[in-house]
């Protein structure tokens, strides 16, 4: 009766302790007020929405989408919550009137240090699955997503202090709830925040309307001869018509412009190849070889993205043009055919004879004939309300 | 009751007709491994190898293949795959070592005497284009297609010639060869057991042989000869490549 008698008490004691402690948590911390379970989760399945003579957008098993899913990485993507000093999105460096980049040569970051190289268009990024960043260092978008947060030169901040700020939130234990059908507030991770984060970003998917999307289904009036002409060139088409290769569309073939390779485009004139001064490529291989490779950004839209090249070094595309018609510096990882711009010219005569200044201006026009203006101002995408 | 001797029977006799049949001829684990040599040497990107008198790198080498097919003695066939993509030197390697890409099928357990392959994509399958197929196939690969030509690129070996023979590979070579007038077939003999275990077979390319020309290597001081790509203008060089395919080939 004694031993029933104490147990009794310790049962009592312990629930009391259980009871203070639990009111002593304010709501968002776990406890009391936490509980997300009476909020329904019924999440909707969401097939990307994507131009008919596009590839099939590659999705991974691990992280179907839901329309509660990409409402959720919108709105993370355009929360400064992301940042230390809560002043810095990912909108930040990935507008949509650029295409998704800043248009600035580098980009910032919140103490006001400057990164060393260009944020890259996020347009067709869910098909890019030979690795992000310019040097390829996150195999997927759900890896990706989780970098810029921490980076001294970007946003600056802390995971643990971003969860516990998106525990704490009015609206964001909901919205995780319905994507993700957690049944609490601790059960936000940095690992759903960055699946939101590349929901969100995989609908960034062209319209197939630009007038180079035109022309391919069927409108020979949506180029006209100069675009055409620059088309040829591009697509190293032109030989019937006595026109050089441009070879363009080595490095950027493809429905979506971009292969997602990486390639020393003959930016950097360096003695060996440990002299690059962003090794690229090569910074996250170890492998010498790699150094001075960057990987391929998409066309689409390029005119929208200025100023070009990982570091923004070339204001325009004729600056880009007048570049690759110089074939390279001759460094031994060149990408062969940035040597061979120009080449040939008609017929059978192999020849590096470069474009002549028509024969840019003809690629420059072209390159414009990729602008999607529907893509930019698709309300979908833009910063929620 | 008077039916119950019946229904035994019926019974007995669907059994026995049931232990008659063959048991279920079940599918055993089969390797496909393909490696890639330069002169019989371990391939490696940026590295130099003799050719004739002059250095050669070879910086890129891949291909597709057709119809993988395994041959029994009686000369029926088993299908491994209508299409592979085989990347001996992908960008996200960790080294400059070519890769051994290996592919796992299974067949039934027996004993082989062939493999047939298509190299390069068979013209059926190179009538489609990219978006006609789902991620995971290997001809989802938009930038191994040429929307110019509308043609896959079977093959593509980029590399470096010492051209002005001061001893380091400086001029480029490219060549990628694709279309349906570049599509070739062999079948190379070999025993091959699958026991009841599992089988396997290795398939090598040796890359220094595509280069053969009328009984020596391509004289790659001729310009014509180092340069082929998705232009009908040279794709005489793009045959000779592709025609030599199975002479590089053998399997082990």
């Amino acid at each position: 009766m004694l031993y029933r008698k104490s147990f009794l008490f310790a049962l009592l004691v312990l629930a009391v302790i259980t009871l203070a402690q639990r009111c002593k948590e304010p709501s968002g911390t776990c406890g009391m007020g936490c509980d997300l379970t009476d909020i329904p989760y019924n999440p909707t399945a969401y097939t990307i929405p994507k131009p008919a003579h596009f590839p099939q957008i590659p999705v991974p098993a691990n992280n179907p989408m839901t329309l509660e899913g990409v409402q959720l990485g919108r709105r993370l993507f355009y929360d400064p919550i992301l940042s230390a000093d809560s002043t810095m999105s990912c909108s930040s460096c990935h507008l949509p009137q650029g295409s998704f980049t800043d248009n600035k040569a580098v980009s910032t970051g919140i103490d006001g240090i400057q990164g060393r190289r260009s944020s890259m268009s996020l347009l067709n990024i869910a098909y890019a699955t030979n690795g992000l960043f310019w040097d390829g260092r996150s195999a997927s978008l759900e890896e990706q997503a989780l970098l810029p947060v921490e980076d001294p030169v970007e946003m600056h901040h802390t995971w643990p202090n971003v969860v516990e700020q998106l525990k704490s939130h009015p609206v964001y234990p909901e919205l995780f709830r319905k994507a993700f059908g957690i049944d609490n507030c601790c059960g936000i991770t940095k690992e759903l925040a960055a699946r939101a984060l590349a929901q969100f970003e995989r609908i960034l998917i062209s319209s197939g309307t630009s007038r180079y999307d035109q022309y391919i289904l069927g409108d020979p009036d949506a180029l006209d001869d100069k675009e055409l002409d620059g088309k040829l060139m591009f697509f190293d088409e032109g030989q019937v018509v006595n026109l050089p290769d441009a070879q363009c569309f080595h490095c950027h073939g493809s429905i979506t412009l971009t292969g997602n390779n990486y390639f020393n485009n003959g930016l950097d004139s360096v003695a060996s190849l440990d002299d690059f001064t962003d090794k690229g490529r090569g910074g996250i291989s170890g492998n010498r070889t790699d150094n001075g490779k960057f990987r391929t950004p998409t066309l689409r839209n390029i005119a929208l993205t200025a100023p070009y090249m990982h570091d923004g070094r070339f204001p325009t595309l004729e600056a880009v043009l007048e570049h690759y018609n110089g074939n390279g510096k001759g460094v031994s990882n060149e990408d062969p055919f940035v040597q061979q711009i120009g080449f040939p010219l008609g017929g059978n005569v192999l020849q590096y004879s470069g474009l002549t200044a028509y024969q840019r201006q003809a690629v420059i026009k072209f390159l414009h004939t990729l602008t999607d203006t529907t893509f930019i101002n698709n309300p979908d995408i833009q910063k929620p309300d | 009751m008077k039916f119950l001797p019946t229904i035994l029977f019926a019974l007995l006799f669907v059994f026995i007709s049931s232990c008659d049949k063959d048991e279920p001829q079940t599918e055993k684990n089969f390797t496909l491994t393909f490696k890639s040599t330069y002169g019989g040497l371990a391939l490696e990107k940026y590295k130099n190898y003799p050719y004739d008198d002059r250095d050669i790198q070879v910086n890129k080498f891949n291909t597709f293949l057709s119809d993988l097919i395994l041959v029994r003695q009686d000369g029926s066939e088993q299908r491994l795959s209508d299409i592979e993509w085989v990347d001996f030197t992908p960008d996200l390697a960790p080294d400059n070592k070519a890769v051994d890409v290996k592919f796992q099928y299974t067949v039934p357990a027996g004993n082989y005497t062939a493999l047939k392959i298509g190299y390069g994509v068979r013209p059926d399958l190179n009538a489609k284009k990219p978006a006609d197929f789902a991620p995971e196939h290997p001809l989802y690969r938009e930038n191994e297609y040429w929307s110019g030509w509308q043609s896959y690129i079977f093959t593509k070996v980029q590399g470096l010639y010492d051209l002005d023979g001061a001893g380091d590979p400086e001029s480029t070579l490219t060549y990628h060869c694709g279309s349906d007038a570049v599509y070739r077939t062999s079948t190379m003999n070999a025993t091959i057991p699958v026991t009841d275990k599992s089988g396997a077979l290795t398939v090598e390319f040796d890359v220094k042989k595509l280069f053969y020309y009328n009984g020596g290597l391509l004289d790659l001081d001729d310009p014509l000869n180092r340069n082929t790509s998705h232009n009908a203008s040279n794709i005489d060089l793009g045959i000779k490549v592709m025609d030599n395919f199975a002479n590089a080939t053998t399997v082990k």
